[in-house]
This record gives C-alpha cells, structure tokens and sequence, in this order.
C-alpha cells in the first residue's frame, strides 16, 4: 500500500503538538511508520520496525535523542537518524552528532525543506544546517593557536581547506548544487566532503570537541 | 509599618515608636534604633553601651535584651515574637537556654567561679546570640552574615577556603590550649584538671545522647528547607521572565491573529530573545561589546521592521574597532537591501571572524539583478556600501544575476 520508493520514518518527540504538526507536513510525501514520546518506548519499537530515518527529539527526559542514539546504534546500523531541536545551541548540536546522527535541524524548518532533509538522510548523506556548518568551523577552528602542545591527529583533528570552504558556503546559506556549481565540482563530491566533516567529527578526539558544551557554559 | 526609615532624627519631630534601626546598624541595629527614638547622635549611644559593658558586661546583655525585644524598623515582629510564634524555633531556644543552664551549673561544680565578673554575661549572651540567630528574619540573617564575613579575623573563619581552614583551626587549638590551661592552673596539677575534663567529656557525651537525634532531624530538615527555598526562588525568577516575555507574546500574537505577518514577527521575536536568555545568558548584558552582539541587532532590526526571517550564523568574535562597525553598518545596509527588493522570504548572514579578516556574507534567494543595469536607487547603496568599506581598506563584493538572488561579500582586515 506504501510506495516503496518512500522512506520509512519513525518519529520521536515528547510532545503531541510537535508530532502532529511534523506528521501534517511529511505524510503524503514519506511513509511513517510509528512515534513514540519516551526514550525507552522509542528504542524498543525503533528496533522493532527498522525505519530507514528516525526524527529524533534532542529533548527528551530520560536522557533525550541521545539515549536513543546509543541505544539502537549499538544493535542496529541501517536506520539513520536526523536529529530535531527547537534550540540550535552548540552544546546540543555537536553532541547529538557525536552521538551518531547524521544530521541536524531546528523544529521551524519549513515541510518541504524537512522533507527533503529526510530523503537526503535516507539516501545515504548528511544533513547540514547553515548554523550547524557554522559551529563545526569554530569547533575546528579555535584552540589551534592557544595549544600548540597539543597532539593533534591531522586525519581527524583537522578540517581540509576544502572541506572549510564548503562549509563556509554551507553557512552561507548555499545548498550542495549551489556549491557544486560556485566550486565547479559534482554534488557527489560536495557530499562526500561533508560525509568526511561528518566522521571526523563524530570520531575526532580533539579537546574542543569533546569538552565543547563544558567550555561554552565557562565563557 | 516602616516608621523609623530615616536614619537622623530631626528635632521637633514627634516621638516615634522604638524599633531597631535597619539602615543604621551595625549588628542589631539596637543604638541606631535608641539614637531616631531619642534625636541623640548614634555615637553617643554606643560609646554609653561601650562603658555599660564594662561594669560586668551589663553593655553586652542590655544590647542583647534589647536586640531580642525590639522590632527591626520594617518588620512586624520582635525576634521574640518571631521564636515564640514557631512551635520548633522555640523548642530550640528552650533547648539551648537549658543546656546554657546545664553547663553553668557543671562550670560551678569543677570549682570555675562562674558567677564571678565575666562569666555569666558571656554565657548569657552566648545564648542570646543563638536565640537572636535563630528568630531573625531572612533580611536580618543575611545582614550578619554579610558583617560576620567582612569581619576581620572571624569572617576568615567562616570561609571555606583552605586560609579560612588554617585559620579556624589555628584559633581553635589556640583556644583549647589556654582552656586546658586554665583548668591546669585551677587544680595546680594536671591530676585534678584530669578529672575535671573527664568530668567535662561524660557531660557533653551525655549531653550529645540526649540531643543528637533530635539535633541532626533539624539540621536536616534546615538543610531541605533551604533546598526547597532556592528551587522556589528559581522558579520565581523563570516565571518572572516568561510572564515579561512569552506570555506577553503569546497576548500579542492573539491580538494580531488575523494579520500572518504580523504573527510570525512576533513568534520570531520571541523565539529570538527567548533563546538567547536560555542559551547565552553571557551576551544578554554585553550586546554592543561584541562583533556578535553588534550583528545579531541587525537580525533583530531585520526581522523586526521587514518581516524578513534572517539566518545568522557566526564563526567567532572579536571586539568592536571602528573597522568592525564601519563592517557591520555595511553590512546592515546589505541585509536591509535584501529585505526590502529581494523579494525573498530569508536572508542569509554569515559572519567568520578569522586572524587577519573578518567577513560578513549576505545572502538571499531572491529576484536578484542586472548588475550592468541597476535603477540608480539602488545603485546609490552599493556605492554606498562599497565606498564606506574601502576606505577603511575593506573590499566589497556583489554577485547577482536576474532570478538567482545576490550575494554581498564583504571583507574587512584586521591588522594595519
């Protein structure tokens, strides 16, 4: 009855206003197959049903998206998870990536934007908001000068000055045609960069990342 | 109730009731009370409660009664009054009076003159000092530990810091050291100060027994009680705040319902401010002192006065210096353009502040132009923008094409 050519979404969030404004906007174009609004309630039928995309709350008691993240990813690899949040602070934003997401954006992105979010997660990329692209540069970018001592491990501690330029145009508001075309490269490729800004963050040990929300709230 | 708010006295005025003064005080306030009542100097007072103590502390314990007996200029109550209306806080007092009573008469029996000279008015006050601790309000309380902190030696005493440890413990040896001594000297040998510290120890064992249960249920229940005060004054300030904020948007939005525009400006707003007291409380004081701060006005004023949504997003920050305004003001004029013929639902700022530079991106999805064939309105602003830029060796950069929105680049050094 579903078309197959749709993905399979499952959506998590604690709130029924959120999940019912989400459902109105997607459901004609994916096919949801269930919600859940508690943690745990979210890891067992995710699990049991395999979506190909879950929407993750960030907040959630017991632990929120991230306690979700950990748990199925530890059992299940195929379902891919686009991270939802109606704050964009940077403490949530890099860890819930860290935790596994593939992709991050706030609660007001307009139907047909999420919508194509979810495609792009299912298909395999990343999905990269502007502010997102925004905190990985400072997360990449600062510290450099202030602790030289530090071992850095190039293939993951340091972003390509390619891959710098895609997200500042990321940040500019350009989509990854936009950039194929401003950087006459294929969008194959602008995403395979972002895949790349991807894993290293999520793999990267480097002090700015993993002591990030700990420094933000100290400034 | 607040009578005796005036910290002079006028002569000529009529006679006002007694109460303890509170913007004259030093400790209870008790001479700065008599000094309103009766239009004589503050000084006066206390030099004549300085010498009372001296005439077997009779100074110390008239202070004291006073204190206990006085309202506080503003209260309702006398500290009394305040103890006597709490079934537990006048249990306690009874308790400690009691144990004041017990240890005088243990004093007495090892043979220390208590009742001689000093003895008594200390003990006295002593417990008057615990009673008054006990039965002061809120405002009071925080008023002495504000005086005993910034108090010299005893205040070093109070505070937590390892000098304050060394500190509290050094006074503290030291004053074993001369009690025991003093018992030494009482008996001449150590033999019958032997016995009266043993005699001390099985009275403060026993009077421990006695107590303890009792004691350690009111520290705890002290402790959660003062839990349970901080969680309410959190909550007082969150509701405080999202009654200024949220709840007089949500009216707005209500009121505006009908107008779509209108909504989504205020729902915006809101979100805006809302966010940023949640997640950076630090820029809510410091707005102009930051390059940040500086460009996050222009997407309040964007929003705001075009109903343009504005994505911002910044990569580091800096200081202002006349290049970093001269940037943003450029900057707001580009954001500003795009808001107003654009036609576009967004705009796009990025801003990245890096060692040598520091650039701002605007950038829309709109009707765009002929850069060849700009109406001259428009071309009075990106002269405007570019001149405005280079000369303070800036560079502006416009790309635009008809139907595929314009982007402004502009770019600022850093270093001379």
């Amino acid at each position: 009855m579903t078309d197959s050519a749709q993905p399979r979404v499952f959506l998590v969030d604690d709130h029924e206003l959120i999940r019912s404004g989400i459902r109105a906007e997607i459901a004609s174009s994916v096919d949801i197959v269930g919600e859940a609004d508690e943690v745990e309630a979210a890891i067992e039928m995710i699990l049991e049903r395999n979506p190909d995309v879950v929407l993750l709350d960030v907040h959630m008691p017991d632990g929120g998206g991230q306690a979700v993240l950990r748990a199925v990813g530890e059992q299940n690899t195929t379902t891919r998870f686009l991270a939802l949040s109606v704050s964009d602070a940077s403490v949530d934003v890099i860890s819930v990536i860290r935790a596994g997401a593939r992709g991050y954006v706030t609660k007001n992105i307009s139907g047909p934007e999420l919508v194509d979010a979810i495609y792009r997660i299912a298909a395999g990329d990343v999905v990269f908001s502007p502010r997102l692209a925004g905190f990985v540069l400072d997360a990449f970018s600062t510290g450099q000068d202030d602790q030289p001592n530090l071992a850095v491990d190039p293939d993951l501690d340091q972003l390509t000055a390619r891959e710098r330029q895609v997200l500042r145009l990321i940040a500019r508001g350009y989509s990854y045609k936009d950039i194929a075309k401003e950087l006459t490269i294929s969008t194959k490729t602008v995403e395979s960069h972002v895949s790349s800004v991807l894993r290293k963050l999520q793999l990267s040990s480097r002090y700015q990342l993993s002591h990030w929300a700990s420094e933000r709230h100290l400034n | 109730m607040s009578i005796t708010t005036s910290s002079h006295a006028v002569v000529g005025t009529p006679l006002r009731p007694l109460r303890r003064g509170r913007d004259n005080c030093i400790l209870g306030g008790v001479c700065g009370g008599f000094a309103t009542r009766l239009g004589i100097k503050e000084r006066n007072i206390r030099v004549i409660f300085a010498l009372l103590t001296l005439v077997f502390g009779l100074g110390v314990l008239l202070y004291m009664t006073f204190w206990l007996v006085l309202t506080r200029s503003g209260e309702e109550h006398s500290i009394i009054q305040q103890i006597f209306q709490n079934r537990r806080e006048a249990q306690i007092v009874l308790v400690a009076f009691i144990a004041t009573l017990i240890l005088v008469i243990a004093l007495q029996s090892t043979g220390t003159q208590v009742s001689d000279g000093f003895g008594w008015p200390l003990l006295l006050s002593a417990f008057a000092s615990f009673a008054i601790w006990r039965g002061a309000s809120t405002d009071e309380r925080n008023h002495l530990t504000d005086f005993f902190n910034s108090a010299p030696v005893i205040g070093g005493a109070f505070s937590k810091s390892r000098k304050g440890v060394v500190l509290r413990v050094a006074i503290g040896a030291g004053l074993v050291y001369f009690g025991l001594d003093q018992l030494n000297h009482l008996g001449g040998v150590w033999g019958s100060a032997g016995s009266a510290l043993f005699g001390t120890a099985v009275l403060v064992i026993g009077v421990l027994v006695l107590f303890a249960p009792w004691w350690l249920q009111n520290v705890r229940e002290l402790t959660s009680e003062r839990r349970e005060r901080v969680r309410i004054e959190e909550r007082a300030s969150m509701v405080a705040h999202l009654h200024d904020s949220v709840l007089q948007t949500l009216t707005l939005i209500e009121r505006a319902a009908a107008n779509e525009g209108d909504v989504v400006r205020l729902a915006r707003n809101q979100e805006r401010e809302l966010r940023q007291w949640l997640f950076s409380p630090e820029t809510r004081t410091n707005a102009s002192t930051s390059f940040v701060g500086l460009v996050g006005a222009i997407e309040h004023d964007v929003e705001n006065d075009y109903g343009v949504r504005v994505d911002l997003v910044t990569v580091g920050d800096c200081v202002p210096d006349d290049r970093v305004t001269t940037l943003v003001a450029a900057g707001r004029e580009a954001a500003i353009n795009a808001a107003k013929w654009s036609e576009a639902a967004s705009v796009s700022i990025f801003t990245e502040v890096e060692p040598n530079s520091i650039s701002i991106f605007v950038r829309d999805r709109g009707v765009g132009f002929d850069l060849d064939a700009i109406p001259a309105d428009r071309q009075g602003i990106a002269m405007s923008i570019r001149q405005r830029m280079s000369q303070l060796g800036g560079e502006a950069f416009i790309t635009t094409a008809v139907g595929d929105g314009t982007e402004v680049q502009l770019v600022m050094p850093r270093t001379t």
